[in-house]
């Protein structure tokens, strides 16, 4: 993992004019990446301000003339969605609890699984057979969110209309009635986590599975020597091989607990799963972008981007008082 | 610094790339056009710098001679066209007879409605729009934001006559007030321009009814659908449901709606129950426009559903169901009645009957409340904010106006809404148009009419709607002849059980639209508190309406008052404060005329 510091490698107080002249090709190279970073990343960020104005776009306007055109409001736009006292406040806070929600179902479950499965593919033995099961279990992440959602919708519905998951469960006997699984907002959250899950838990093992393969092979057979069964090889050897990484992951993870997708919440989403499902993205283009309150919008953004900043240094901060791999 | 001045020149990409994280740059292709964007900004820099298109001055409007359309002059227009009609195939027959005849090529760039919102902040924001531009946003955003360029002067120039001739009975109607820029008209209206006196009015009823298929209709031995109530509609379905549990091997649907993006399929029918006209979300008594969510009509309605739903009528997947999910549905024969407009099911219809299946196809019903006195059809409503407009920023808007005016010439309207003579329809000793069998099945056949025809063009192009020349009907299925010798041996003998001859039969004879009518074409302005609440009383409706329905009829009174909380809480009267005021607008407009 090349994010890791290490802190041999820094330079010992060369001057920067000698460091640039002995690796200036290095720089060159560095350059588009870093142009991309500053025109996707940094240079939208100037569109900030229309969370401060009242923003309606004019056609063929330059940016500046843009921003000028507009009446400025201050913070406005932020008490307008922090007012719980308000329906549309409420119902921006309640979309930030649904974003939380899902997320964290989707984290939690995801963490774990995730492992689980990788360190299940990591003992498969015959490589055919580890071939074959890894590229089944890809497959689903190249499918369009779209589509994983007709079949989520298809799965879910009524045994009539092809909800083969109803059909289950009623042969089975679990159920004696078919269940609405998306006109009952309390099965939402779990239904995205488990597209999320069903999607990209294979394509996920990739990163943990990456990393195994660099475990020196002498740590099992010193552990085998030292009698360590199966088990406790994964336990003592494998997981704690990956420990670096995982922890990595998760600090990352915890930095987008804000963002739990957008596709399933808009597709699924309908009036009577509302509570539940409308997340921040599906808030943001519902009552900011189809009603051309561009202002709201971006402020709901800069409000997402805050927290997940805090969340991110935080977790990190945790994570190194922990004495554990830290980001930055 | 050279990312800050390309930014600055680039239009306000910005404002797109913030508003849309990539999870939705994904979504339509858009991430690639973005990428193509940036490229272009980074070769033509320099050009780009320099040239702020938006205020360079049309000068010479109308001046200067028509252009001429020949093969020999070819000329290509970018069409942005919002429609659910999907794009002709490459080498359809009219798309070559435009090349041959006149050398223009349409690029076709095809939105269907419900994206059009997403597409029309994206143009706004990045400053670039084809420069033919069919929309049907009734919030007029394009207009507001500056997008559109205003026709007025054109028209009176004189070098369009058919266009200012086409907009000259209704210029006051399409004339834009709402602000944001200079009052004017902005867009040529896609329907609802008649000609002819009087003219040929459609023998179909496009608008709203609860709708029922005529196979029902035909086991209860053709019942008189006068006086019709809930109570009479929904029992037919039952005791139809019970004798046939089961359509073409699948479950029989007893009742359904459209909800996703026609959120009205859910929240209208008290308003036609209590014998108004359609107004969407209000009645309007006496000039003031009031919501009728809260009314009692709306709780005998929901009342009733939900027992409908308790006796197993209603298709409770009515409520999480897309619009896809729901037409398919109804293409499929098995679901017996629905309360929706009938264009709005136009797809589905069109594959009942290139089917086959005209007994599974519709008839409209009018229930009301006792004592109530139906008025579900109304007088044809003219479109407004719908149909083509040029792009402020197009480089020869009086190109676009000559392919405009080209295309309302009788000659092409025929073209296009007929067909080719010979091919299409033939001619009879009096000049009237008239098709033979084939060429009627053809016409509902889905894959030869994206070989031969543009319905997607015609669905939002200016129509001379009623009468063309020489005493034809605009649309075949409108011919008077055309009309009865077209019906199926079913659908004859199903009239005729009914001592009618066209579908419109089935509704009320409309009296003269009310001077304010329709108030849904009324939209709250952007940000305002009006349009807030108006989104807040749509997506209450969905929840608690949803809930309502479905809970067991028990609960339905607690259900119906945590709606009318949820009501409460929301500024209904901004709202109706400024449909009222819109409505009283129009009253004074009408007098004033």
């Amino acid at each position: 993992m090349g994010i890791t510091t290490s802190p041999g490698v820094s330079a010992k107080k060369r001057p920067w004019r000698v460091t640039f002249k002995k690796q200036w090709q290095l720089y060159l190279m560095s350059f588009p990446m870093l142009f991309y970073l500053l025109l996707f990343a940094y240079v939208p960020l100037l569109g900030w301000v229309m969370a401060f104005q009242e923003f309606r776009p004019r056609f063929g306007l330059s940016p500046i003339g843009q921003v000028m055109s507009n009446k400025w409001v201050g913070l406005e736009n932020f008490k307008t969605l922090l007012d719980n006292t308000t329906i549309l406040g409420q119902r921006f806070l309640q979309s930030v609890v649904n974003t939380l929600g899902q997320s964290i179902l989707i984290l939690v479950l995801g963490f774990f699984l995730t492992i689980m499965l990788s360190l299940l593919l990591n003992e498969l033995r015959l490589t055919g057979v580890k071939r074959f099961v890894q590229n089944v279990l890809y497959l689903p992440h190249f499918l369009s969110w779209v589509i994983v959602a007709m079949l989520a919708s298809t799965a879910l519905s009524l045994p009539g209309s092809g909800g083969f998951l109803n059909d289950f469960l009623l042969k089975v006997g679990i159920v004696d009635r078919p269940i609405q699984f998306l006109a009952d907002p309390g099965y939402f959250w779990g239904i995205v986590a488990g597209t999320h899950l069903w999607k990209n838990l294979g394509w996920n093992t990739i990163i943990y599975m990456a990393a195994m393969t660099s475990i020196d092979p002498n740590l099992y057979e010193a552990a085998s020597i030292d009698g360590a069964n199966r088990y406790q090889k994964m336990w003592h050897v494998t997981l704690a091989s990956i420990r670096p990484t995982i922890v990595l992951l998760l600090i990352i993870n915890i930095g987008m607990l804000l963002t739990s997708g957008f596709e399933i919440q808009w597709l699924l989403g309908q009036g009577v799963n509302i509570v539940r499902s409308e997340n921040i993205d599906v808030f943001v283009l519902r009552y900011g972008i189809k009603m051309g309150n561009f202002s709201l919008a971006t402020a709901a953004g800069i409000l997402r981007t805050v927290v997940s900043i805090l969340l991110l240094t935080g977790s990190n901060f945790v994570a190194r008082s922990l004495k554990q791999e830290t980001l930055f | 610094m050279t990312a800050l001045i390309l930014f600055s020149t680039g239009g306000s990409f910005k404002v797109v790339f913030d508003a849309f994280p990539p999870e939705y740059l994904l979504y339509g292709g858009a991430l690639m056009k973005r990428t193509l964007f940036t490229a272009f900004l980074l070769v033509i820099l320099s050009a780009v710098l320099f040239a702020s298109g938006a205020d360079e001055t049309k000068g010479a409007q109308g001046n200067g001679e028509p252009h001429v359309f020949s093969p020999d002059n070819p000329v290509t227009i970018d069409a942005w066209i919002v429609t659910s009609q999907t794009a002709p195939s490459p080498d359809n027959k009219i798309s070559k007879l435009l090349k041959e005849k006149l050398g223009v090529t349409l690029n076709y760039d095809i939105t269907t409605p419900d994206q059009q919102l997403d597409r029309i902040g994206i143009m706004l924001a990045a400053g670039s729009i084809p420069e033919l531009v069919g929309s049907t946003d009734q919030q007029a955003r394009l207009v507001q934001g500056g997008a559109l360029l205003r026709l007025d002067d054109y028209l009176d120039s004189g070098r369009w006559p058919l266009l200012a001739e086409h907009v000259r009975p209704v210029r006051k109607k399409l004339t834009w007030t709402g602000g944001g820029v200079e009052d004017g008209l902005y867009q040529f209206p896609n329907y609802n321009r008649f000609y002819g006196n009087p003219p040929i009015m459609s023998p179909i009823h496009w608008g709203t009814a609860f709708w029922i298929q005529k196979d029902v209709l035909a086991f209860h031995n053709y019942p008189s659908l006068e006086n019709m109530t809930l109570e009479r509609y929904f029992d037919m379905i039952e005791s139809y449901m019970k004798a046939n549990p089961t359509i073409d091997g699948a479950k029989t649907i007893g009742f359904s709606f459209p909800m996703q993006g026609r959120v009205w399929g859910l929240t209208n029918p008290p308003l036609f129950l209590a014998g108004y006209p359609n107004d969407g979300g209000v009645m309007v008594d006496d000039g003031q426009a009031k919501i009728y969510a809260n009314s009692k009509y709306a709780y005998d309605y929901f009342k009733f559903l939900n027992m409908a739903h308790d006796r197993g009528l209603v298709d409770p997947e009515s409520f999480t169901q897309t619009l896809d999910q729901y037409l398919a549905k109804v293409a499929s024969g098995r679901v017996l009645g629905v309360h929706d407009q009938r264009w709005s099911f136009g797809t589905a219809n069109d594959a009942l009957v290139a089917n086959g299946q005209y007994e599974r196809t519709y008839a409209a019903t009018m229930p009301t409340f006792p004592g109530k006195k139906p008025y579900y059809a109304d007088r044809d409503v003219l479109n407004i904010n719908q149909g083509f407009g040029i792009a402020s920023n197009a480089e020869n808007p009086e190109l676009l106006l000559d392919f405009l005016e080209i295309m309302l010439t009788p000659e092409w309207q025929t073209i296009l809404s007929w067909g080719i003579e010979g091919e299409d329809y033939l001619v009879d000793e009096n000049g009237l148009f008239y098709k033979t069998q084939e060429m009627r099945d053809n016409f509902n056949n889905l894959t030869w009419k994206q070989d031969n025809r543009l319905e997607a063009l015609l669905d939002i192009m200016v129509k001379r709607q009623g009468e063309l020349p020489g005493g034809n009907a605009f649309a075949a299925g409108d011919q008077p002849g055309e009309f009865f010798d077209s019906l199926k041996q079913y659908d004859k003998d199903f009239l005729a059980a009914y001592g009618l001859q066209t579908w419109r039969q089935f509704v009320n004879d409309p009296p003269p639209n009310p001077a304010h009518y329709p108030a849904w074409q009324i939209s709250p302005p952007d940000g305002s508190a009006a349009q807030v609440a108006n989104q807040q009383l749509e997506d209450a409706a969905q929840r608690y309406l949803s809930e309502a329905v479905l809970t067991d009829p028990a609960r339905f009174d607690s259900v119906w008052d945590e709606y009318m909380a949820a009501i409460d809480s929301i500024d209904v009267a901004a709202f109706e404060a400024v449909i009222t005021e819109g409505v009283q607008a129009r009253i004074r407009a009408a007098g004033g005329e």
